[in-house]
C-alpha cells in the first residue's frame, strides 16, 4: 500500500460542504445510513409506547386516538423511512459499485438527488407528526382515508416522494449492475449481494410508480372526489387494494431481497466455504422478485374480492416459498462442514436463519385463504410480518452492518458486546413476537389500544421482551459507533474476516475516494474457499 | 482502459471506461425509465379497463360527448412531432447542427399546438360541465342517462391530464436541446441527451396512440 | 460514437407516412359497426402503431437487445396487473358466494339527484319544457 492509503473517503476531501455536496456513493450510503437509523430509532421508540400501552388492558398511557396515530406512524416510518432505504440506500451505495469493481454508481448525481428526495419525502412525513399525526393505518384504506380529517395528504405526498427516491435509486444499481462490472466479472462471478440488489432494483423500479400513481389517485379522491376508490360515488374501494398491494407487496421484497443478499455474503464468508448452490441462489431471487408481482390478492382474502380470485392468489401464492425454500436450504448445506466462526456477524446470520424461517412458515398459513379468514387482522399477522421484516430484514441489516463495519469505516467494535447484544436481539425478539402468534390464534384484533382479560398474561410478556429487545438493539448500535469515538482503528489493508469479494480484496478499510487505487483485476470467484486461500487478520 | 488520459473526451465522466459505455448505460437507464413510465400509466389503464368493464354503455355514449376532430388533429400534430425529433437526431448524427435546430424547434411548436388544441378542449368541457367527480354537472339530452359518467370524465382527465403533464415536460427538454445544440454543446460526436429525450418524446406519442381509441373511438 | 446505426431518412419518413394512414384508419374502422371486433381492431391498430415508433423512432431495432427487454417487461408486468386485477372485478360474487359484491357499484352516485338538467352547452334548463334545441341557445 503506498501513502496513498492515508487519503479515504472520510477524511478527503473535508468540510461540511464536501459531504452535503458529494457525489461519492459510500458517502452518500453513509447518510442514508445515519437517516436511517434515525428513523429506525423514532420508529421503535412509537413501537415501545404501544406496547407499554398494551401491557395491561385499559388506556393506561395513551388514547385510542394517539394509538391510531402511534400504529400508523409506525409502520409509515418503518417502512417507507427505514426498511425500504435503508439496505439499498445505505448498504447497497457503500458496497455495490465497490462489489463490482466500479469507480461509482452509473449516476453519481442522479444518486446524490434520490438523497435529497428521500430527505425531502421524510420532511413531509415529520410534518405529519408534528401536525397531529395520521390515523389510517400504512395502507391507507378507502374509503376512510378519503374522509379522515387527520393528516392523509401531507403522509402520501411524503410517501408519493420517497417513491420517486427509490425508482432512481433502484435504476441507478440496475444500470451499474448491467454495464458497470469490471472485464471479467460475468453474471455468475458477482457477489449474491449484488444479485440481491438487482432483484430488489427490478421490483423497485416495476412497483414503485404505481404506488405514486396510487397516492395521486387517492389524493385526487380527497380533493376533487373523482369516484374512482369512493363507492358512495360509484367507485369500488377493492380497487384500490388492488392499486396499493399491487406495490406493497412486491415491496415486502424490496425489503427482504437486500437481507437475503446480506446473509449470502455473511454465510461462506464466517464459514469460510464456498457458497452452496450459487446459481440456486442467484435465480431464486429473481424469481421471488417475479412471484412477488402475482400474490398481492392474499392480503385481500376479507376484502369481498372474488373467491376465484382468492382461490388463484391463493394458489400462487405457495410458489414464493420454493425459492425460499432453495436458500434456506442452501445456506445451511454451505455451513455444512465450514469453520463456523461465531463473530457478531455470524450471530445475526444464525438469528436471521431461525426467525426468517419462522416468519417464511407463517406465511404460508396466512396464503390459505379458509385459515386467513379467521387470522386475518389478528395479532397472528402482527408477528408474522415482524418475524419477517424485523427477525429477517433487520437482523441481516444490523449482521450486514457489523459486517461490514470495519470496511466502511475503517474500525472495530468490540465484539463481546456485540456478541451479547446480537444473542439479547434475539431472546428479545422472540420473547416480544412468539406470544403475538398465540394472541392472534386465540382471536385478538390487531390495531386496538385495549383489549380484553383474557389476553393480560401474552400482552405482559410480550411487553416486557420488547424492552428488552428495544435495549439489545440500542447496545448494538451505540457498541458500533462507540468504536467510531474509541477509534479502534484496524489495519487499512486488512480483511478481517477473509472475504473474497472485490472490497475486501482490493482496497483499503475504509475505501480511497475513488474506490481503488488502481482498475482492479478478478482474481478469483467471490467464494473460492476451495481455491484459493484468504487470511483472516482480525484476531481477538 | 482509456479515460484517464487527458486527451479523453470533454463528456466523458472520470468513472466510465470509454464513451461507449457511457453512452450505453444511458440509454439502458432510459429504457429502465421508460418502464416506470409505462407503470405509472399502467395504473390508469388498468381503472380505465376496469370501469370500462363495468360501465359499458356508460363509457361508450359519454365518448361521443368528446371531439373526435380535435382527438384526430391532436394524433397527427403527435406524430409529426415525433418524425420532427427522430429527425432532429438523424441531422445531429450527420452532424447537420442548424437542421438539427430546426427539426427541434419544429418539435417544440407540434407539441405547443398539441397543448394548444388539449386546451380549448379542456376548456369547452369546462364551460358545459362535464368535469371529473363531484365537479361534474352537464345533464345535456345526450347524457342524462348515463349511469355515473363522472367516471368516466375523472379517468379522461387524469390520463390525458398526466400526458399533458408529459408532453409539457417534454417542451422544456427540447427547449433546453436547442439551446445546447444551438451553443454547439451536442455533436455527431456526443448527442446523448438528445437521442434519451427523443426516446421520451417517443414514448410521449406512443402513449397517446393508445389514449386516443380509448377515449375517443369507442365503438 | 460514430459507429451508431444512422437509420435512413427514407425509413424515417415512410414510418411517418405509415403512422399517419394507420390513424386515419383507426378513426374509419371505428365509424364501422363491428359489435364487439370494433375495439380488437382499434387496438391491434394502435399496438401496430405503438411498435413501428417503438422499432423505429425509438430505434429498439438496432439497439442492444436488453433495452428491448426492459420495454418488454413494462408490458409484461401491465399485463399481470390488469389480467389478475379483472379476475377480481369480473368474477365478483361468482359461486353464489357474497351476491351482493356482484354489482354494488352501478348504483347512480347521489349528487345526480341534485343536478339540474342542462342543455348541450351545460346550461340549466327548465324542466317543464319539454324542447332543448341547441339553437334556441346564445351562439
Amino acid at each position: 500500500m503506498s501513502e496513498n492509503t492515508k487519503q479515504n473517503y472520510l477524511n478527503h476531501p473535508k468540510g461540511i460542504m464536501s459531504w452535503l455536496m458529494t457525489l461519492d456513493h459510500k458517502r452518500i450510503g453513509l447518510m442514508y445510513l445515519f437517516s436511517g437509523i434515525l428513523f429506525f430509532f423514532l420508529g421503535g421508540l412509537i413501537a415501545l409506547v404501544m406496547r407499554f400501552e398494551l401491557a395491561a388492558p385499559g388506556n393506561d398511557i395513551i388514547s385510542n386516538d394517539v394509538y391510531n396515530n402511534a400504529y400508523t406512524l409506525h409502520g409509515a416510518i418503518m417502512i417507507f423511512l427505514f426498511i425500504i432505504p435503508a439496505i439499498p440506500g445505505a448498504l447497497g451505495n457503500i458496497l455495490l459499485p465497490l462489489m463490482v469493481g466500479a469507480k461509482d454508481v452509473a449516476f453519481p448525481r442522479l444518486n446524490l438527488a434520490s438523497f435529497y428526495i428521500y430527505s425531502f419525502g421524510a420532511l413531509f412525513a415529520m410534518y405529519t407528526i408534528i401536525n397531529g399525526g395520521v390515523d389510517t393505518g400504512w395502507t391507507f384504506y378507502t374509503p376512510y382515508s378519503t374522509q379522515s380529517t387527520s393528516n392523509v395528504v401531507p403522509m402520501t405526498l411524503g410517501i408519493f416522494i420517497i417513491g420517486f427516491s427509490s425508482i432512481l435509486t433502484g435504476l441507478n444499481f440496475i444500470a451499474t449492475i448491467h454495464k458497470m462490472r469490471i472485464p471479467g466479472l460475468t453474471w455468475y462471478k458477482l457477489p449474491l449481494f449484488v444479485w440481491a440488489l438487482y432483484g430488489t432494483s427490478l421490483v423497485q423500479i416495476t412497483a414503485t410508480p404505481v404506488l405514486a400513481i396510487t397516492m395521486v389517485l387517492l389524493m385526487l379522491e380527497r380533493f376533487l372526489g373523482i369516484g374512482i376508490f369512493d363507492p358512495a360515488l360509484g367507485g369500488d374501494p377493492v380497487l384500490y387494494q388492488h392499486f396499493f398491494w399491487f406495490y406493497s407487496h412486491p415491496a415486502v421484497y424490496i425489503m427482504i431481497l437486500p437481507a437475503f443478499g446480506i446473509i449470502s455474503e455473511i454465510i461462506p464468508v464466517h464459514s469460510r466455504k464456498k457458497i452452496w448452490g450459487y446459481k440456486f441462489i442467484a435465480y431464486s431471487t429473481l424469481s421471488i422478485a417475479f412471484i412477488g408481482f402475482l400474490v398481492w390478492g392474499h392480503h385481500m382474502f376479507t376484502s369481498g374480492q372474488s373467491v376465484f380470485s382468492q382461490i388463484v392468489f391463493s394458489f400462487i401464492t405457495y410458489f414464493v416459498g420454493i425459492p425460499t425454500g432453495v436458500k434456506i436450504f442452501s445456506w445451511i448445506l454451505t455451513m455444512y462442514k465450514g469453520q463456523v466462526s461465531f463473530t457478531p456477524p455470524m450471530m445475526y446470520a444464525l438469528s436471521f436463519l431461525f426467525l426468517f424461517t419462522i416468519g417464511g412458515l407463517t406465511g404460508i398459513f396466512l396464503g390459505a385463504v379458509a385459515l386467513d379468514i379467521h387470522l386475518h387482522d389478528t395479532y397472528f399477522v402482527v408477528a408474522h410480518f415482524h418475524y419477517v421484516m424485523q427477525g429477517g430484514t433487520i437482523v441481516a441489516f444490523l449482521g450486514g452492518l457489523h459486517h461490514w463495519w470495519p470496511k466502511s469505516f475503517g474500525v472495530m467494535y468490540n465484539q463481546t458486546v456485540a456478541n451479547i447484544a446480537a444473542l439479547g436481539v434475539f431472546i428479545g425478539f422472540n420473547g416480544t413476537f412468539f406470544p403475538q402468534f398465540l394472541l392472534g390464534l386465540r382471536g385478538m384484533p390487531r390495531r386496538y389500544a385495549t383489549y380484553d382479560e383474557q389476553f393480560v398474561e401474552l400482552h405482559s410478556y410480550s411487553t416486557f421482551w420488547s424492552g428488552i429487545l428495544g435495549i439489545s438493539i440500542f447496545i448494538a448500535v451505540m457498541n458500533l459507533f462507540w468504536s467510531f469515538i474509541k477509534k479502534n482503528k484496524v489495519d487499512p489493508g486488512s480483511n478481517p474476516w477473509g472475504g473474497m469479494t472485490l472490497e475486501w480484496t482490493h482496497t483499503s478499510s475504509p475505501p480511497h475516494p475513488h474506490n481503488f487505487e488502481e482498475d482492479p483485476v478478478l482474481q478469483h470467484g467471490p467464494y473460492d474457499y476451495d481455491k484459493v486461500i484468504v487470511e483472516k487478520t482480525y484476531k481477538k | 482502459m482509456s479515460g484517464h488520459d487527458p486527451n479523453s473526451p470533454r463528456h466523458l465522466k472520470h468513472y466510465f471506461h470509454d464513451v461507449n459505455q457511457q453512452y450505453e448505460t444511458s440509454k439502458f437507464a432510459m429504457w429502465a425509465f421508460i418502464l416506470t413510465e409505462v407503470l405509472t400509466f399502467a395504473g390508469l389503464f388498468v381503472a380505465y379497463i376496469v370501469y370500462r368493464s363495468w360501465y359499458p354503455d356508460m363509457f361508450i355514449d359519454a365518448h361521443k360527448l368528446l371531439d373526435v376532430n380535435k382527438g384526430l388533429m391532436n394524433t397527427i400534430v403527435l406524430i409529426t412531432s415525433s418524425l420532427t425529433m427522430a429527425l432532429a437526431i438523424w441531422a445531429i448524427q450527420k452532424n447537420n447542427r442548424k437542421l438539427s435546430v430546426l427539426m427541434l424547434v419544429a418539435t417544440f411548436l407540434f407539441a405547443f399546438v398539441f397543448l394548444g388544441i388539449k386546451y380549448l378542449e379542456y376548456s369547452h368541457k369546462f364551460e358545459v360541465g362535464q368535469l371529473p367527480g363531484e365537479f361534474y354537472s352537464y345533464m345535456g339530452p345526450d347524457a342524462v342517462h348515463l349511469n355515473n359518467p363522472h367516471i368516466f370524465f375523472s379517468i379522461y382527465f387524469i390520463m390525458t391530464g398526466l400526458h399533458g403533464l408529459h408532453v409539457a415536460i417534454g417542451m422544456g427538454l427540447i427547449a433546453w436541446l436547442i439551446y445546447s445544440t444551438y451553443k454547439g454543446n451536442l455533436t455527431s460526436e456526443y448527442y446523448t441527451p438528445m437521442e434519451m429525450i427523443g426516446i421520451f418524446w417517443h414514448l410521449v406519442d406512443l402513449i397517446w396512440i393508445y389514449l386516443f381509441p380509448l377515449f375517443y373511438l369507442i365503438g | 460514437m460514430s459507429e451508431h446505426h444512422i437509420t435512413p431518412l427514407r425509413t424515417y419518413l415512410i414510418i411517418a407516412a405509415t403512422l399517419l394512414f394507420l390513424s386515419g384508419v383507426t378513426v374509419w374502422v371505428s365509424y364501422v359497426d363491428l359489435g364487439a371486433l370494433n375495439i380488437v381492431v382499434a387496438m391491434l391498430v394502435a399496438t401496430l402503431k405503438a411498435s413501428l415508433v417503438a422499432f423505429f423512432f425509438m430505434h429498439l431495432l438496432w439497439d442492444d437487445k436488453k433495452n428491448l427487454t426492459m420495454f418488454l417487461m413494462s408490458l409484461m408486468f401491465f399485463g399481470i396487473f390488469v389480467t389478475i386485477t379483472l379476475l377480481d372485478t369480473e368474477f365478483r360474487g361468482d359461486l353464489g358466494l357474497n351476491p351482493e359484491t356482484k354489482d354494488p357499484i352501478n348504483k347512480r352516485a347521489a349528487f345526480y339527484d341534485t343536478l339540474p338538467l342542462t342543455d348541450t352547452h351545460g346550461h340549466p334548463v327548465d324542466e317543464h319544457s319539454d324542447d332543448h334545441h341547441e339553437d334556441k341557445d346564445h351562439h
